[in-house]
């Protein structure tokens, strides 16, 4: 079946080839004439082309003589300027030279110049008599002679001069003008400032420092921590004076002695750096001076009133130790003599007490004081050795306030131990004296009386 | 008179590295030896004309051995005790108050070497030392203080002790 179906399409095949046959051969014929017109015209536009083709060669040949005659040119100028490069660095040379023996010694003068108004520049910039508004530019033409690479002129160099001069001459005065001066805050008014030389600036009685750390804006400021105030006063009555001599405390070292005031503590910072120990110490001497100025007056009062009852031993005064035991007397003038001693001892042992009463504080207080100063002492040892354990002891300044601590609480222990031992002396030798006038005195008074009465 | 300033700048000098501490030192000393040389007044010249005194009117009295007696009689030597030691605890104190004081110039001495230290480190002992000698002077001052004051109390404390003995012993019973 299968091969029956091959066989018929083949057949088909054939009969349709046979057909196509018949109408291509016309076709074929146009087309070999079509092809035989075409290589005619082709060849035609062939000759054309080579035609226009040598014609363009022979004139890019032209065109490339005309840049290799153009190459050359440039080769040779190239060779020329060359020379002419060597022949005028060996001019510059030369000239170089010739003017090197042209300036001869002018040459020095010129590093001089430079060196010297550089050395100026550091020194005026940095100068106090710059904060004189009068004086406030001086430095451009410093900078400019210090910088520049040509031969200074006359009239520079007469400037130079006279910036050294002006240095010179203010630095040998004393100077009084308004200027503004910026405040720790940052808040600026103007002042009047006494400037002494190139050393020192006052204003109102307080010292100034010119800051020249932003050189573009330099500014004249407050100290941050004034000296001491009998400085301070000298400087004032110096800023209030208007003619002769006034004596001011100065100096010399243009600020960096007046900066070291900064690191300085005040009384009051080292009474802190006491810390709780030295707080203690403050509590225990204001109590033992409490005490002791209780017992001075009491004990003074009582001594007063018994020196009146001693002038008068007739009547006795209750009012004080000495009239009460007078007064047992009184009561028991008929009693017989060992009776009497009897009840005078008795009213002695009541008196006592109440006089001796707190000098004993008072010690007690003197001694303690040192005692916690040593507390205090230890508290800021075991502080620097914790800090020596933490960051070793590569840094003074990390112990330093622990120390601090230390020493402070030793000074204040000793500060109120002093003056309370001093006054608890005073104070038991007044109550000592008191009770002996009582203890072995008050019955030779009475004696005395009695005999005086019995005469 | 060159020598008498050359004395003065020496002392001067001295007392300007010992720091302000010696002033104290000074004054507690001078303190205490014009209440010495006033003890030592009243031991030597005082006391011996009241002693007379006393003793005569000891003497003068009629009655001596009644019991009266006996308590003036104390009244009088406690009196005269209590003249004689006077002041001898004031003095006493303030002698033990000398090495104190100059403990306290040790301490602020030290204080201002840690400063010192603490501003511009351990590397100038030179910045140290002023400090170093204010730590140690007042302290030598003080102690030279309380040993000059030391053995004189205690001279007049003996004194006065004897002079009170001598006194009981003038006042028989008779």
């Amino acid at each position: 079946m299968k091969q029956f179906k091959t066989l018929l399409t083949v057949s088909a095949l054939a009969l349709t080839s046979v057909s196509f046959t018949a109408s291509a051969n016309a076709e074929l014929d146009k087309l070999l004439e079509q092809v035989k017109k075409d290589r005619v015209s082709e060849v035609k536009i062939n000759a054309k082309r080579e035609a226009e083709f040598k014609a363009a060669r022979d004139q890019k040949q032209a065109l490339l003589n005309k840049a290799k005659a153009e190459y050359k040119a440039e080769e040779a100028r190239q060779k020329r300027l060359q020379q002419a490069f060597i022949d005028n660095n060996k001019k510059i040379t030369e000239k170089e030279v010739e003017l090197d023996d042209a300036k001869g010694t002018l040459g020095e003068m010129f590093g001089v110049v430079r060196q010297s108004s550089g050395e100026a520049l550091g020194r005026i910039s940095t100068s106090i008599v710059s904060s004189q508004p009068k004086y406030a530019n001086r430095t451009e033409l410093l900078s400019k002679l210090a910088e520049a690479k040509e031969l200074p002129t006359v009239s520079e160099l007469e400037e130079l001069w006279f910036a050294l001069q002006t240095e010179m001459t203010e630095s040998g005065k004393v100077v009084t003008y308004d200027a503004p001066v910026v405040a720790l805050d940052g808040s600026e008014t103007t002042e009047t400032i006494t400037r002494i030389g190139v050393f020192n600036l006052l204003s109102n009685g307080e010292y100034l420092v010119y800051n020249t750390e932003n050189a573009a804006d330099p500014k004249i400021q407050p100290l941050a921590r004034q000296p001491e105030a009998h400085i301070l006063a000298d400087a004032s009555a110096y800023q209030g004076q208007s003619s002769g001599y006034g004596s001011v405390y100065l100096d010399p070292a243009r600020g960096a002695i007046l900066n070291i005031f900064k690191q300085k503590a005040t009384l009051e910072e080292r009474y802190h750096q006491g810390g709780v120990p030295g707080y203690v110490i403050t509590g225990v001497l204001a109590l033992g001076a409490l005490i002791a100025l209780w017992k001075l007056l009491t004990l003074f009062l009582i001594g007063a009133k018994m020196k009146g009852q001693l002038k008068n031993t007739a009547t006795p005064n209750t009012n004080n130790p000495l009239g009460r035991i007078l007064k047992v007397y009184a009561d028991n003038k008929d009693a017989d003599v060992e009776n009497l001693e009897l009840k005078l001892d008795e009213a002695i042992l009541r008196e006592t007490p109440s006089i001796e009463r707190g000098i004993n504080v008072i010690k007690i207080l003197a001694a303690i004081a040192p005692l916690l100063g040593l507390l205090g002492t230890v508290v800021g040892m075991i502080g620097t050795f914790q800090s020596i354990t933490l960051f070793g002891t590569g840094d003074p300044k990390i112990m330093a306030g622990n120390i601090s601590m230390a020493l402070v609480t030793t000074a204040q222990g000793l500060i109120a131990a002093l003056p309370l031992i001093f006054i608890h002396a005073i104070v038991a030798a007044r109550g000592k004296s008191i009770t002996h006038i009582l203890e072995e005195q008050s019955a030779g008074i009475v004696a005395a009386h009695a005999e005086k009465e019995q005469a | 008179m060159l020598f008498l300033i050359d004395i003065w700048e020496t002392v001067r000098g001295f007392i300007s590295t010992g720091g302000d501490v010696l002033y104290i030192v000074f004054a507690v000393l001078a303190i205490m030896w014009f209440l010495m040389i006033e003890r030592y007044w009243f031991l030597l010249i005082e006391f011996p004309k009241y002693r007379k005194e006393l003793i005569a009117r000891w003497d003068a009295r009629p009655d001596t051995t009644s019991w009266y007696a006996h308590k003036i009689r104390d009244f009088w030597i406690s009196e005269a005790s209590e003249m004689l030691k006077a002041r001898l605890l004031l003095i006493k104190t303030l002698v033990a108050l000398c090495p104190l004081i100059g403990l306290f110039g040790t301490v602020t001495g030290m204080i201002s070497v840690f400063d010192s230290m603490a501003t511009s480190g351990t590397g100038n002992p030179r910045l140290m030392a002023s400090g170093i000698s204010m730590a140690t002077i007042p302290t030598m001052a003080g102690m030279v203080a309380a040993l000059s004051g030391v053995f004189f109390s205690s001279r007049i404390e003996a004194r006065a002790k004897t002079e009170v003995e001598k006194l009981v012993d003038s006042l028989p019973h008779h």
